[in-house]
């Protein structure tokens, strides 16, 4: 039916706390293609970690998405699976990784366990062919003595080894779509690169899509091939990397790639940072959510919330600004 | 190496503790006013009163007394009973502690075991009626004292039931023997292990279940039950594991009030009854052995720690 791997249509989450609905996710849309990597970027609270936990419905109490939200899986809505089916597409056909390696692992449990645990789970193979298995995940995702480290505890490695620990798990069942939230944000920065280097190595030799979520823009230079910036719930402005790059539109995406740091720049100069907080998603504002932080705001801007404007093949977002040229 | 080298500092440490608790039991004792005699010769002559004090060196300066009864401590001679003659710390444990050690374990493992099985009932049923009423029968185990329900129990199922004697306890014989008097002194002394373990396994397993690696065990697609069973339990475990030898400890050294609603001839009574009478060397005597239980199971804890979580390690060096 549906011609993209992954297809979402309007996925509103909420919390419900004590001081009211916090709307986390305010009605997205995107999709995702098999084998491409998607960037979800936005500053902390915009609710990208919460749209990456809702695709494999990991949304907890007092969270809940709301009907009216689809996802699409190859066709299927994964929001009405039932539990036979979403205990096979969790781990086996999708598979997530999440920012604090040290605690995503069990830490009573050794290494091994955890990964026959997901290799054990999808597919009917004795202990000692997991056993393998997972010994082989363990060299392909760089660990030295990888016998070794089968039989240690999370404890026993170090952050970066962790985070190729939480790597093996997810790969372990050829998935078609890896979720990385934050993979690099808990590690050094010279970790970082040779994480991402090792996802975006295994996503190709597996041909594994990946929506990658984070905060760091530079991160997302060196691999997204597609990027979507969202803003208090909402998608802003998506569209293939160049465009996001070298054809900016929405103000927001434009401040988030100047607050950048840059090599090329002279070091005295001060680093942009964005004015304002957020707004309360509590009670989201009627207008665009950006506008009290924005330095073009119009009148307009304060009354409605602007519609997405499609303005190339794949590059959409979503300003009154673009309405008037 | 290093092993050795902390059971050595350890044991050093519990030496230097029970020093220091039989210190402080004695001079705390000697400070009181009143003396286990004093009753015992106020219609006796001077000369036989005197000749009593001399016989429990009661007449003796403190200091020398103190000393007097180190030295004991040190051979394992905590002295003879005031109150009761011819007895001694040691046979009075021997003959009680059995009792004592009988219903402390049933009580133990009625109430740890209904207790934990609560805890997992209101763990899973967060914010369903289990949980509330989980909470309901903890707060409520856990406020009223196990005397009233003693009483109670006393009341409703031996008074007006009949179904087991209101008092006594089976003379001699096996572990079975006489199960009918063990009944009701068993459900009163239960309660407070049901409450609190309940309690402390539901608020560990909630904390586990709030953690991260059980969203990845989520992603797995494991169902819930498999989370529960392989990741959730034996991590929420380790509080448990490590409160139980403590529990142990408490069933040894019995209760006074259970023990005196149904007269039953243990530990708790006499200690409490011996304190009551300043017996000094009674109560030096239980005391020390009571504290050094209590010393060695807390640092049987400390070894249970590194069994169950594997993060602890007696060696430490390397992470």
């Amino acid at each position: 039916m549906s011609e993209h791997l992954l297809e979402i249509e309007n996925l509103r989450v909420s919390y419900r706390i004590y001081a009211g609905e916090v709307q986390s996710v305010r009605g997205i849309s995107f999709c995702l293609d098999a084998g491409e990597i998607l960037a979800i970027v936005g500053e902390s609270g915009c609710g990208k970690s919460v749209t990456a936990k809702s695709i494999m419905r990991l949304i907890h109490e007092p969270g809940t998405i709301l009907p009216g939200s689809h996802i699409y899986y190859k066709g299927e809505d994964i929001l009405t699976f039932d539990e036979r089916r979403l205990a096979m597409f969790r781990g086996g056909e999708c598979s997530i990784i999440f920012q604090d390696a040290l605690t995503s692992l069990n830490p009573t449990m050794t290494v091994g366990k955890q990964i026959m645990e997901n290799i054990r789970h999808h597919r009917n193979v004795s202990k000692a062919r997991a056993r393998e298995e997972a010994i082989e995940l363990l060299k392909k995702v760089g660990l030295s003595e990888p016998e070794r480290r089968f039989r240690q505890y999370p404890h026993e490695l170090s952050g970066g080894m962790r985070q190729r620990v939480m790597i093996a798990i997810a790969f372990a069942n050829r998935p078609k779509i890896l979720i990385a939230d934050e993979p690099t944000t808990a590690l050094d920065v010279t970790i970082q690169a040779q994480i991402m280097d090792l996802i975006k190595k295994l996503a190709r030799e597996e041909g594994t899509a990946v929506i990658l979520i984070t905060h760091d823009m530079g991160v997302v230079a060196n691999v997204a091939e597609r990027i979507a910036v969202m803003y208090a719930g909402k998608i802003v402005e998506q569209g293939d990397a160049d465009s996001i790059f070298y054809q900016t539109a929405h103000p927001y995406t434009e401040i988030l790639l100047a607050a950048v740091p840059r090599l090329d720049l002279n070091s005295e100069e001060e680093l942009t940072a964005i004015r304002g907080t957020p707004p309360d998603l509590i009670n989201p504002p009627a207008g665009c959510a950006f506008c009290t932080r924005c330095g073009r705001t119009m009148e307009v801007c304060l009354r409605e919330a602007p519609e997405m404007l499609r303005l190339g093949e794949t590059h959409q977002a979503a300003c009154f600004l673009l309405n008037m040229e | 190496m290093n092993v050795a080298k902390y059971l050595l500092k350890r044991f050093a440490v519990m030496v230097l503790t029970l020093y220091i608790i039989a210190t402080a039991t004695f001079f705390l004792l000697a400070l009181t006013p009143g003396d286990a005699l004093s009753q015992r010769v106020e219609r006796l002559p001077d000369k036989v009163a005197e000749r009593l004090y001399a016989r429990y060196g009661l007449d003796r300066p403190v200091m020398e007394r103190y000393w007097i009864t180190m030295k004991g401590l040190l051979r394992g001679d905590f002295g003879e009973s005031i109150i009761y003659e011819g007895e001694t710390v040691q046979s009075i444990i021997r003959e009680k502690g059995p009792v004592s050690a009988r219903l402390g374990i049933q009580q133990m493992l009625l109430g740890v075991t209904l207790g934990l099985l609560l805890g997992i009932l209101a763990a899973v049923g967060k914010g369903n009626v289990w949980d509330y009423l989980v909470v309901c029968i903890s707060i409520l185990l856990i406020s009223v004292p196990n005397l009233i329900f003693a009483l109670l129990l006393q009341q409703v199922f031996a008074g007006k039931l009949h179904w087991f004697p209101v008092i006594g306890w089976p003379a001699e014989g096996g572990w079975f023997s006489g199960w009918e008097y063990t009944v009701l002194p068993t459900l009163a002394g239960c309660f407070g292990y049901i409450a609190s373990y309940a309690r402390l396994l539901k608020a560990a397993m909630l904390d586990v279940m709030g953690q991260d690696y059980i969203l990845t065990a989520e992603s797995k697609g494991l169902s819930h039950k498999e989370v529960i069973l392989h990741h959730v339990l034996r991590n929420s475990f380790i509080p448990i594991i490590t409160r139980l030898p403590m529990s142990v400890a408490m069933c040894i050294t019995g209760s006074f009030f259970v023990e005196s609603v149904f007269s039953i001839p243990g530990l708790g009574l006499y200690y409490v009854n011996a304190v009551a009478a300043k017996d000094v060397t009674i109560v030096m005597g239980e005391t020390v052995i009571i504290a050094a239980i209590y010393i060695f199971v807390i640092f049987l804890t400390d070894i249970l720690y590194t069994v169950v979580d594997p993060r602890i390690r007696i060696s430490g060096g390397k992470r």
